[in-house]
């Protein structure tokens, strides 16, 4: 009876060491709340902080991925964020929630920005602010390599299919016949799909693969992506084209106006002088840097 | 005697010395198997299931080269998994002993506060808290700020923290039932003999009742912090930062990376495999350790022990 009230009270004790350990990393996570003058926009606190917080969803090769051998985020959308915060003079830190965290707004300025290959629709551009788009992807459709010779044209054999593709993505209201892309004329093509929806595009691929899918709808570079990475499936062809942005969330604590604006000169400084062509180039193989 | 015949049926072994031509084939199978030693059979057993898990590796033509290239960098989130899970289970400990003790506290308060807390963390899916934890928490945080209160940015927590957090709570609602029994398991007449004594609440639970509460509660504990050890995984969907990724994100991010989802997810489900079955030998040594004051001299111990859902 001696031993277990001594361990007891260990344990309580090293529990408390632990909680109170974890607590004072609490106020470094959240970022700012430093005591000195306070920045009254955006675009002054990040350059007070000197740190650009960017938020990335990488599970999106090869726009976003972990490189396991660095250690580190790699990909068209990692580097086009590094760009603009080395315009900005700033540092960059990349913070990675889930995709539905990001585009649902609300981020209670946990990250500055998204720089996730965001395509901008009259629901997302409710909450979020959006910058000029910095490059442009059509959404395409594909099947199994089977399948191609059967599946060719996307206005009439996919009717009533069975399709895999992002829950909450563009793709997703395409089939619903909701998209509404400001600019975009779409035509819905697909009638009474049924839809099965992923936590991201890769799963759909996989699916596909194995046969639970009809065809899966994603953005061109990710399905060719997955065609390089020995994935036996066939592009039909493109469903819609989508222009992508840079967000920022529209309840965030300090005013935005200047620091989108800061961002829309920067991506249009970098349309002008090549820097997303050759990034493009780089990561895609060809540049999709203006609406082909 | 025929109605006797009837009712023995096919399926009675029959004494020793009975001639073997008055025997079924089952039955002359069954004396047959009692001469091969349990051992043996176990041996056959594993054979045969790691034959069929061969076949299984073999048919779906995993890319080995891939998995012997990145298991090193997914093997190195088991630090943050044994992080996540030890911290969580330290605060479900300090919860579970505060709730158990309100369950059974005549305090209106603290008997409806622990009721509520038992109910909704233990009615509720994990998954759901977390992003309660992670996202509600922080739309409260961030309304505090708006409203001038700067102490709101506390609210916001880090992926990893909320994990933390959420796990922490989950498990001490279920571990407050389990420490619940543990204290009522001490028998009547202790709590009677501290209080004939004159000792106080505090005193008869810390030096009385709880020291003995301790040997019931320590093996569920352990079975629960075995599972705590898988379900440490979940705190991935809510997106830890690269320096703190534990095994189950390390191993979809890397499979993602590089289209090999499931080559990721074997490695990761083996390493998984593996630390929960060295945590489960150590729990065994310990429930045999905290019980031996208990087994009589001589008495015959199953072996095993450890099972409930842990396993």
């Amino acid at each position: 009876m001696r031993r277990p009230r001594f361990s007891l009270v260990a344990v309580l004790a090293a529990g408390a060491l632990l909680t109170s350990a974890c607590a004072e990393e609490t106020p470094g996570g959240g970022g700012g709340g430093g005591g000195q003058t306070e920045p009254d926009d955006l675009l002054a606190e990040i350059q007070s902080r000197g740190t650009l917080r960017v938020a990335t969803d990488p599970q999106y090769p090869p726009q976003s991925s972990l490189n396991d051998e660095t250690g580190e985020w790699e990909g068209f959308d990692i580097d086009v964020a590094t760009e603009i915060a080395n315009r900005m003079g700033v540092e960059i830190e990349f913070i990675t929630p889930g995709w539905e965290q990001i585009i649902a707004g609300s981020w209670q300025d946990r990250w500055d920005v998204s720089v996730g290959s965001m395509t901008v629709t009259p629901e997302r551009d409710e909450v979020l602010h959006f910058a000029t788009p910095y490059y442009y992807t059509p959404a395409a459709i594909a099947v199994r390599e089977e399948d191609a010779a059967t599946l060719t044209d996307v206005a009439t054999d996919f009717d009533g299919a069975t399709i895999g593709l992002c829950g909450g993505c563009t793709y997703e209201f395409y089939l619903d016949k909701t998209l509404d892309i400001p600019g975009e004329e779409i035509e819905f093509v697909i009638d009474d799909a049924e839809v099965r929806t992923y936590n991201t595009d890769v799963p759909a691929v996989k699916d596909l693969e194995v046969g639970r899918l009809d065809a899966a709808i994603s953005s061109l570079t990710v399905l060719r992506g997955a065609q390089e990475e020995g994935s036996p499936i066939e592009i039909v062809g493109n469903v819609f084209h989508e222009p992508l942005s840079v967000a920022v969330d529209r309840s965030a604590a300090l005013d935005p106006t200047r620091f989108v604006e800061e961002l829309d000169r920067i991506v249009q400084e970098m349309h002008a002088d090549g820097t997303l062509i050759a990034l493009s180039e780089k990561w895609f193989g060809e540049d999709l840097s203006t609406k082909s | 005697m025929e109605v006797e015949k009837q009712i023995g049926g096919a399926g009675e072994i029959r004494p020793p010395g009975v001639p073997d031509e008055d025997l079924s084939r089952w039955q002359r199978a069954e004396v047959a198997s009692l001469r091969v030693p349990f051992r043996v059979k176990l041996a056959l057993v594993w054979l045969g299931v790691i034959t069929v898990l061969g076949i299984m590796f073999v048919l779906v033509r995993f890319d080995l080269g891939w998995m012997a290239e990145h298991a090193r960098f997914i093997f190195l989130g088991i630090p943050f998994t044994l992080l996540i899970s030890v911290a969580a289970i330290i605060l479900a400990v300090i919860l579970a002993v505060l709730g158990s003790l309100a369950r059974l506290s005549r305090n209106p308060i603290a008997f409806g506060v622990s009721g509520f807390y038992v109910s909704f963390f233990r009615g509720t899916p994990l998954i759901v808290q977390m992003f309660l934890i992670y996202a509600g928490l922080a739309q409260i945080g961030g309304n505090l700020r708006t409203m001038g209160y700067a102490w709101g940015e506390l609210l916001i927590l880090d992926s990893l923290l909320a994990g933390i957090l959420a796990l922490g709570l989950n498990y001490g609602a279920y571990m407050t039932e389990i420490f619940r029994a543990g204290i009522q398991s001490v028998a009547h007449g202790q709590a009677e003999a501290a209080q004939a004594i004159g000792m106080t609440y505090g005193q008869m639970m810390r030096r009385v009742i709880l020291p003995q509460a301790v040997r019931v509660i320590i093996p569920p504990t352990g079975n629960e912090f075995i599972a705590m050890l898988k379900d440490s995984a979940l705190v991935s969907f809510l997106g830890t930062v690269v320096s703190q990724m534990e095994l189950f994100r390390r191993a979809q991010l890397v499979g993602i990376a590089d289209f090999r989802p499931f080559e990721a997810l074997i490695l990761a489900a083996g390493m998984y495999w593996a630390l929960t079955t060295v945590f489960t030998f150590f729990q065994q040594r310990l429930e045999r350790r905290l019980s031996r004051g208990y087994v009589r001299a001589g008495s015959f111990q199953l072996g095993g022990g450890a099972a409930g859902h842990a396993g």
